[in-house]
């Protein structure tokens, strides 16, 4: 029971973080129809900005700096980049933010190097928040969740109740019709690019030193959004919600499970010699096949209902 | 009467809760021209994405030749002998004239997805790709990237796409939609000319054409069929001239 | 494409299969493959030239599926590894005598592994196109990367499977222990493919990977499923990728998880764009600059990975065609015989480019030897010149270097820009554009 809970809180927090992540990519996406590889790269530019900011002003002004310093980051790509690219079309748009994130990763193993860096969970929150059974539940996973949570809030309330939030809106679906009436869509794609790129530059600063640090975490995390997305429904907001929980909760609670067929068999009387040909394969633990199970979700979700759980476009 | 080349029976399609097409029932005869007017919005388009299998009907049959092909996927209603031309030209601009032409005469020759002929040794495809090209008047301009042709070149291949698997029921969405005089002109004797025994639906806007080019005639009003008949019933029918070609006060 | 244009260029009459300028040009090339062992003869150009004959059937076979049918795969290394793995695993039964099988014809084995997994996968993931096919190639590249940490009988787990590559009774002497056996091998196997890769272009199957790519509605309405187009090209693209992923195995003998990962799919998308999609000879020019500078470059500097993807991203913007584009842009300039006229800009050009290219490498450079852990002194030697990154006279000297380019090279623009004006005016007079 203990462990369910502990998990279960674990998935919510990691799960709203993917949300955030998926959020804004299918903001951009469903707007401007492309699908920017790039996102996890300003999630780990969240991370690293705030941690080197962090060393000189602390974490709380890091908190607003670093999304900020991301966001503008996500303008002037949009701005340079994609509209340079965007009259190649959706092919060059795509591979425009696939080499984007190659070249973000290794400038910051120019930058930062290849190990690690010590991002830390400042001290003022790193406490026990409850205790559960036997379990300490930590304050800043509870932090976590309270700015995700905030964040998201935010944003739903900029969608529906702001004039820009219509606009947007609006745009996500025609953007012609929004520009003939006189708004500048560039800009507003500017801004949605932005704001999604500041969103996962917030999700970096507060999951990284949650998580872990390093180059590779934008490859890590980037492949687990892209399964949120299409799971969820490519363009739909309320199916990337529910696949980010779902996938969070799949992900937390198969890497703690080590079960495996072997000692389901063993419950049911079976019993298989280690010596066999295919113990091998019953042996295998459900921790261990946790990599593979978002894509096998993914790949199975394609084909029985391609279109995702919500999902409206296609592309 | 011999079975009938396309028959609709009480077809209807709705998208979500708008019902764009309500009960239509047609019967068109082998070798017929038959054309399908009405004011915009009527659902002619549509009528043709759900005849041609690009949508699927709500409601009713449509029978090919006898042959039920509502529902049925585009490429297996093209396979038994239905061809259709878009309103907004609908070609591979990066192929030339040549080469659209070649990809709707292939699969008729039966070469489907062979990867082992190779397709400049086929003479049969080349002499039917050749003849078809010639036929729309674009032997000069066989090797130009359809592109950059101009529009009523790209029409004209429209119809030469269309025509080249040699199906024998045609539908022509708007074929002469943007001409000038003398352009459509041409377009009416072209096809005139390649639907010469082929039973031919045209949806057109352009009064002249289809009193020219048809045999008969219905008017498609909200979804509905109000009128059908030879050419000079329509012209007479009160009805059709409330609703579409305009009464005599305004 | 340009071959779809070449052919309709020609005249409505016979057309035989083979032509002579065909023929000559196919032996113009087998001479040349055999030839290069004899110009570059050292064993680190033999391992390049290999690397290279393997680099091109893998990057011919991913545009089958980009260039033709308009499918951007982010996972198509899985059917290059499966194929070494495949093949290694045969090796190894070769080896140990429990099969027979000539080591020549193994690659063949791996295509095969190639066609089987391209039909099965295939088959999910050609249901969609653009980006959906996209998304879902990645992930079926994850699965199968991920699944190759699991099962490690097959894959071996982290050391991945080893092999030997000199087994079974030499035939004709041929044991394919030493290199440059190992090269001709790879090199027969490359011109077969691409002779074969060329010739499905020229097919019904090859046509309408065009059509689908262009206009996947129109080519229903003329009687085709553009699923199953897409399908076969799928699987005909990863039978080739897999010949690829055997000659890999017999190379290196050694196969990885990292084989079929990943960066290896990555690699062979950067390999295909940089030297250009729309041409059938773009992907063999990619897969031998990217290879070169694979090798080459990470001798020189820890930032050739950073070179690299910068390069991808200039061609993006700036001639996503690649290379392949940029030449046949200027054939129509070629066959006029106007290629003078843009000498002077595209030297000038050339000049200007220097300072920005060489400023913008030098900081790049300082930059990470700044960043290096080293006690001693952090200078480095650039092009024969000492630079230190420890003292700040260098970084001004340097930026005002980069600044300069960077101001030539935007005046040279104007002048290559107004050359090709002038150039395009007159061609058009001439009736040549």
């Amino acid at each position: 029971m203990e462990f369910f809970l502990v998990t279960l809180l674990n998935s919510l927090s990691y799960g709203l973080l993917l949300f955030m992540l998926s959020s804004g990519l299918t903001l951009i996406f469903s707007m401007m129809g492309v699908l920017n590889f790039a996102h996890a790269s300003f999630y780990m530019l969240g991370a690293y900005f705030a941690y080197q900011t962090g060393l000189y002003v602390g974490f709380w002004p890091a908190l607003f700096i670093a999304p900020l310093i991301v966001g503008a980051l996500g303008a002037a790509t949009e701005r340079f980049g994609l509209r340079t690219v965007h009259k190649f079309g959706h092919v060059a748009e795509l591979l425009f933010t696939f080499g984007l994130a190659y070249v973000i990763e290794e400038v910051v193993h120019l930058i930062w190097g290849r190990a690690p860096v010590d991002y830390r969970i400042p001290a003022q929150l790193d406490f026990t928040l409850f205790t559960l059974y036997t379990t300490q539940y930590p304050a800043y996973r509870g932090f976590m969740m309270l700015v995700s949570v905030s964040m998201l809030l935010a944003l739903y309330l900029v969608l529906t109740r702001t004039r820009i939030g219509l606009v947007i809106q609006a745009s996500l679906t025609h953007p012609d019709m929004v520009e003939s009436l006189g708004h500048n869509v560039p800009r507003v794609f500017m801004l949605v690019f932005a704001g999604g790129a500041a969103l996962a530059g917030l999700a970096g600063v507060i999951g990284g030193n949650a998580f872990i640090t390093e180059p590779g975490m934008a490859t890590a995390v980037g492949s687990i959004v892209f399964v949120v997305v299409v799971f969820g429904g490519m363009g739909s907001l309320a199916g990337a919600f529910l696949a980010s929980l779902i996938i969070g909760a799949l992900q937390t609670f198969s890497v703690a499970l080590d079960y495996s067929m072997l000692d389901v068999l063993a419950k049911m009387g079976m019993k298989i010699a280690p010596t066999s040909l295919w113990h091998g394969f019953w042996s295998i633990t459900i921790s261990q096949t946790a990599p593979v199970l978002p894509y096998l979700l993914m790949v199975l979700m394609l084909i029985v209902r391609p279109r995702g759980i919500m999902g409206t476009r296609e592309s | 009467m011999a079975t009938p080349a396309l028959q609709l029976h009480e077809v209807r399609k709705s998208f979500g809760r708008t019902a764009i097409i309500n009960g239509v029932n047609l019967s068109i005869s082998p070798g017929e021209r038959h054309a399908i007017i009405g004011p915009n919005g009527a659902g002619k388009s549509t009528l043709f994405n759900l005849i041609s299998g690009r949508f699927g009907v709500s409601s009713g049959r449509i029978d090919l030749h006898g042959e039920s092909i509502a529902g049925l996927e585009p490429e297996i209603i093209n396979r038994k002998g239905l061809a259709r031309s878009f309103q907004i030209t609908n070609i591979f601009p990066r192929m030339s004239v040549y080469e659209n032409v070649r990809c709707a005469v292939l699969w008729s020759q039966g070469y489907k997805y062979s990867f082992w002929h190779r397709v400049d040794a086929l003479d049969a495809v080349r002499e039917r790709s050749s003849e078809i090209v010639d036929r729309i008047g674009m032997t000069k301009r066989r090797d130009r990237l359809a592109g950059v042709l101009t529009y009523a070149e790209q029409r004209a291949l429209e119809i030469g796409v269309t025509i080249a698997g040699g199906a024998n029921v045609i539908l022509l969405d708007e074929p002469t939609a943007g001409m000038s005089r003398s352009e459509t002109d041409e377009a009416v004797e072209l096809i005139r000319k390649v639907t010469e025994g082929r039973t031919l639906i045209m949806v057109e806007h352009d009064m002249s054409v289809v009193f020219n080019l048809a045999d008969r005639i219905s008017v498609l009003v909200y979804g509905e069929v109000i009128a059908s008949g030879t050419p000079q019933e329509i012209r007479g029918n009160k009805a059709v001239q409330e609703a579409y070609l305009g009464t005599e006060q305004h | 494409m340009s071959a779809s244009t070449t052919v309709g260029q020609r005249s409505a009459a016979m057309t035989p299969v083979l032509t002579l300028s065909r023929i000559a040009f196919w032996v113009a090339v087998a001479l040349a493959f055999a030839l290069l062992p004899l110009v570059f003869s050292q064993s680190f150009a033999l391992s390049m030239l290999s690397q290279m004959g393997i680099a091109i059937i893998f990057a011919l076979s991913y545009n089958m599926l980009l260039g033709q049918t308009g499918l951007l795969s982010f996972g198509h290394a899985v059917y290059f590894g499966l194929g070494a793995f495949f093949c290694a695993h045969a090796l190894n039964f070769i080896g140990a005598g429990k099969i027979w099988f000539p080591v020549t014809l193994v690659p063949l084995i791996g295509g095969v592994a190639g066609l089987v997994f391209g039909l099965l996968f295939g088959f999910v993931t050609t249901r969609r196109a653009g980006t959906p096919f996209a998304m879902i190639s990645l992930g079926i590249a994850e699965m199968v990367a991920a699944s190759a940490l699991m099962f490690t009988t097959f894959f071996g787990g982290e050391g991945g499977i080893a092999t030997n590559r000199a087994v079974g009774k030499p035939f004709l002497g041929i044991s394919y222990g030493p290199q440059i056996q190992v090269y001709y091998l790879i090199a027969g196997w490359c011109l077969v493919s691409m002779i074969a890769m060329f010739a499905l272009t020229r097919t019904p199957l090859g046509r309408m990977a065009n059509a689908v790519r262009d206009n996947p509605e129109r080519a229903k309405f003329v009687g085709y499923n553009p699923t199953r187009v897409r399908w076969l090209m799928m699987a005909l693209a990863s039978f080739f990728a897999g010949i690829g992923g055997g000659l890999a195995a017999i190379n290196y003998e050694i196969v990885t998880a990292e084989t079929l990962g990943l960066v290896a799919s990555g690699n062979v998308v950067l390999m295909a764009f940089i030297g250009g999609v729309g041409h059938f000879w773009g992907p063999i020019i990619g897969a031998v600059l990217v290879t070169l500078l694979q090798s080459a470059l990470s001798n020189y500097t820890q930032a050739w990975l950073l070179y690299f993807g910068l390069f991808f991203l200039v061609i993006i913007m700036f001639s996503p065609g690649g290379i392949a584009n940029l030449i046949a842009l200027h054939k129509p300039v070629w066959s006029a015989g106007l290629s003078k006229r843009l000498i002077p800009s595209y030297a000038i050009a050339t000049l200007a480019g220097l300072p920005l290219l060489a400023g913008f490498f030098a900081l790049i450079e300082m930059i990470y030897h700044f960043e290096a852990k080293e006690t001693s002194s952090k200078a480095f030697s650039y092009f024969g010149l000492m630079l230190d990154p420890m003292q700040a006279r260098y970084w001004i000297g340097i930026a005002v270097v980069f600044a300069i380019g960077i101001a030539l090279v935007y005046g040279a623009k104007s002048l290559v820009g107004r050359a090709w004006e002038n150039l395009t005016v007159e061609l058009q007079r001439k009736g040549a554009v």
